[in-house]
């Protein structure tokens, strides 16, 4: 019972890991929080059922078009809605009341398109295989979601720490100016690190709705504020924290459910949010000040 | 005469000051710099605590609406202790997450009856009119006893209203509002001077979300029925585009808002269909193009000026 739980924990901690690193990357760079990321996350889950149901595509290729779509809505919401605020000084509120208008504006675009009711992935999507090991049942389902996930957090890791253009994001969250000085095109930094962001909620999107198997455009919501909740639990901007935060905010919540209250499941996250805002507001992997990435 | 007082027209004006109160909600809050995005939780606290309180403990509406305030004031102290002592942006998250929190727990509690809501709550105006025909005076002239309850309560939510500005912009002139203006101006600055900067933006949120608390006691005495799903995200966002719109520089800014915010959707008819789309996208364009509102103290300095200037002549 215990490490069935713990399994289906890590699952879905992975998902919320993936949602808390699209927040983690935008506040990393731009020192601002991205409303919006649930819902570009919900347009990654609808999009990969688009195409599924209508043009047929393997499971996989539809998960790399939803993260291309969400990498392109991620531009459209920088050009549109970020980039005319960075031109002239206004106060830390105005990217954060922008983005709130843009997640508003999606979820009831999304509802007047698909409608309020859940869709599902057809049943031949990713075949329910399941493996018995030792007291663990494991689905075909999670173990793709555990390897997408985990898999796409080394890569992260490993090209943020690496690369050439990895070097130059981590340049910029550190100083724009300075990035600037230094001859980097920050713009196309700052383009590229939302595009970045988006694309890893579109996927996630898609994993999610593969997992509990429903996807409607209320969904933004719940699993915006879960990546927050993730976002405080591991520090402002730190990539580590997201990671590790997300797993313990999935494990937290499936035994929750397991032992007792689940109908509270929701509000688990938000009692992580006052509770390490009272003991430790800087974040479980946060320093006081400064040093992100 | 009978245009004024149609019932539909009626409805909306009681409907605008409603959202205008809200939208001084939404404006004490702002005043220090901070946003809230929890009103619409506050919201519920007050109009369940009030509907709660006067149908199954028989409380008299004037009591139980304070009551409902302090409620939520109550609660806005604990969730915003720790979210204050810090700056910038933990306000806001630690407040989005509250609103849902109370969601998921009046959906679960048995008091508050579920996700079915609570129906049957007596109305201000009927409430009112008995109090009158207590006394004696169940008629004024020509008007029906449903115009006269209705105009009553218009008269009542228009005095709410009138105290909230006029203490507001007492406030605004005391040593608490200047408090409030400099932490807005510039945090580290206003805690050099000497100000106690958790304080005062602890007392802001908790007024704000004591007027919060009032105005949902209010609603739930005017819409009959209240339901969780009254109280949603969606709520704060509508009440944040009055202030976006307006602007919160000014108290006038929130409430033109919520008056026009509210009158667009009776006036334009498709409108009310695209209703949340439109103020998402109003408030990506205010932000980008004037994010300080309609109505800002500049506004107002460059109207007086003009209007001087034509009396002079």
């Amino acid at each position: 019972m215990f490490w069935q739980q713990l399994v289906n924990g890590l699952t879905l901690g992975s998902t919320y890991s993936l949602v808390a690193l699209g927040y983690t990357l935008i506040m990393g760079v731009l020192n601002i929080i991205n409303m919006a990321h649930g819902e570009v996350f919900m347009f990654g889950a609808f999009v990969g059922l688009f195409l599924v149901n209508y043009l047929k595509v393997n499971i996989f290729v539809a998960m790399a078009g939803a993260m291309v779509a969400s990498a392109l809505l991620g531009i459209l919401l920088e050009m549109l809605a970020l980039r005319p605020l960075r031109r002239r000084a206004v106060s830390d509120l105005a990217p954060l009341i922008s983005t709130i208008g843009v997640s508003i504006f999606l979820e009831n675009l999304a509802l007047k398109i698909f409608g309020p009711q859940s869709q599902a992935f057809p049943a031949g999507a990713l075949s329910g295989v399941q493996l018995q090991l030792g007291p663990i049942r494991i689905t075909l389902v999670q173990i793709v979601i555990l390897g997408i996930s985990f898999g796409l957090m080394f890569v992260l890791r490993f090209w943020l720490s690496k690369t050439r253009v990895g070097k130059a994001i981590r340049t910029t969250a550190e100083s724009i100016e300075t990035a600037n000085l230094l001859g980097i095109n920050t713009n196309k930094i700052i383009l590229l690190t939302v595009a970045l962001a988006s694309a890893l909620g579109g996927i996630a999107g898609v994993l999610v709705g593969l997992s509990i198997n429903a996807v409607e455009p209320t969904m933004g919501l719940s699993m915006g504020l879960k990546g927050l909740a993730v976002l405080i639990l591991g520090g402002m901007g730190n990539i580590t924290g997201a990671m590790l935060g997300g797993l313990i905010l999935g494990i937290a919540e499936v035994f929750t459910v397991a032992y007792g209250a689940s109908s509270y499941r929701d509000a688990v996250a938000f009692g992580i949010i006052i509770l390490i805002l009272f003991i430790r507001p800087q974040g479980l992997f946060g320093k006081r000040q400064g040093g992100r990435f | 005469m009978d245009i004024i007082l149609n019932q539909y027209y009626l409805q909306i004006v009681i409907f605008v000051l409603v959202n205008a109160i809200l939208g001084v909600s939404i404006y004490m809050t702002l005043s220090t710099g901070q946003l809230s995005l929890g009103n619409a939780g506050f919201m519920s606290i007050g109009a369940y605590t009030c509907a709660i309180l006067t149908v199954k403990a028989g409380f008299p509406v004037y009591l139980a609406v304070p009551i409902g305030g302090a409620a939520a004031s109550f609660i806005s102290l604990i969730i915003g202790y720790p979210a204050l002592r810090l700056t910038g942006i933990y306000l806001a998250i630690a407040t989005l997450g509250f609103g849902e929190v109370v969601r998921v727990i009046i959906l679960n509690l048995k008091i508050t009856n579920g996700a079915l809501g609570i129906s049957g709550i007596p109305t201000l105006g009927t409430k009112i009119s008995k109090m009158l025909s207590s006394f004696g005076l169940s008629r004024f002239g020509g008007l029906t006893a449903q115009q006269t309850s209705n105009l009553l309560v218009l008269v009542v939510l228009i005095f709410i209203l009138a105290f909230l500005v006029f203490f507001c912009t007492r406030l605004n002139r005391s040593r608490v509002g200047r408090a409030f203006a400099s932490i807005k101006a510039d945090e580290s600055a206003a805690e050099a001077m000497g100000i106690n900067t958790t304080y005062y933006k602890l007392l802001a949120f908790a007024l704000g979300a004591f007027i919060a608390g009032m105005a949902g006691g209010l609603s739930a005495h005017l819409t009959f029925f209240i339901g969780p799903k009254d109280f949603a995200y969606h709520r704060t966002v509508e009440i944040l585009s009055f202030a976006v719109l307006g602007g919160s520089d000014l108290i006038i800014g929130p409430i033109v808002g919520a008056l026009l915010l509210t009158m667009l959707p009776e006036l334009l008819r498709s409108a009310s269909e695209y209703r949340l789309m439109i103020y998402g996208a109003l408030m990506v364009i205010m932000m980008a193009f004037r994010p300080q509102g309609l109505i800002s103290e500049e506004t107002v300095r460059f109207w007086k000026r003009k209007l001087g200037r034509r009396i002079k002549q």
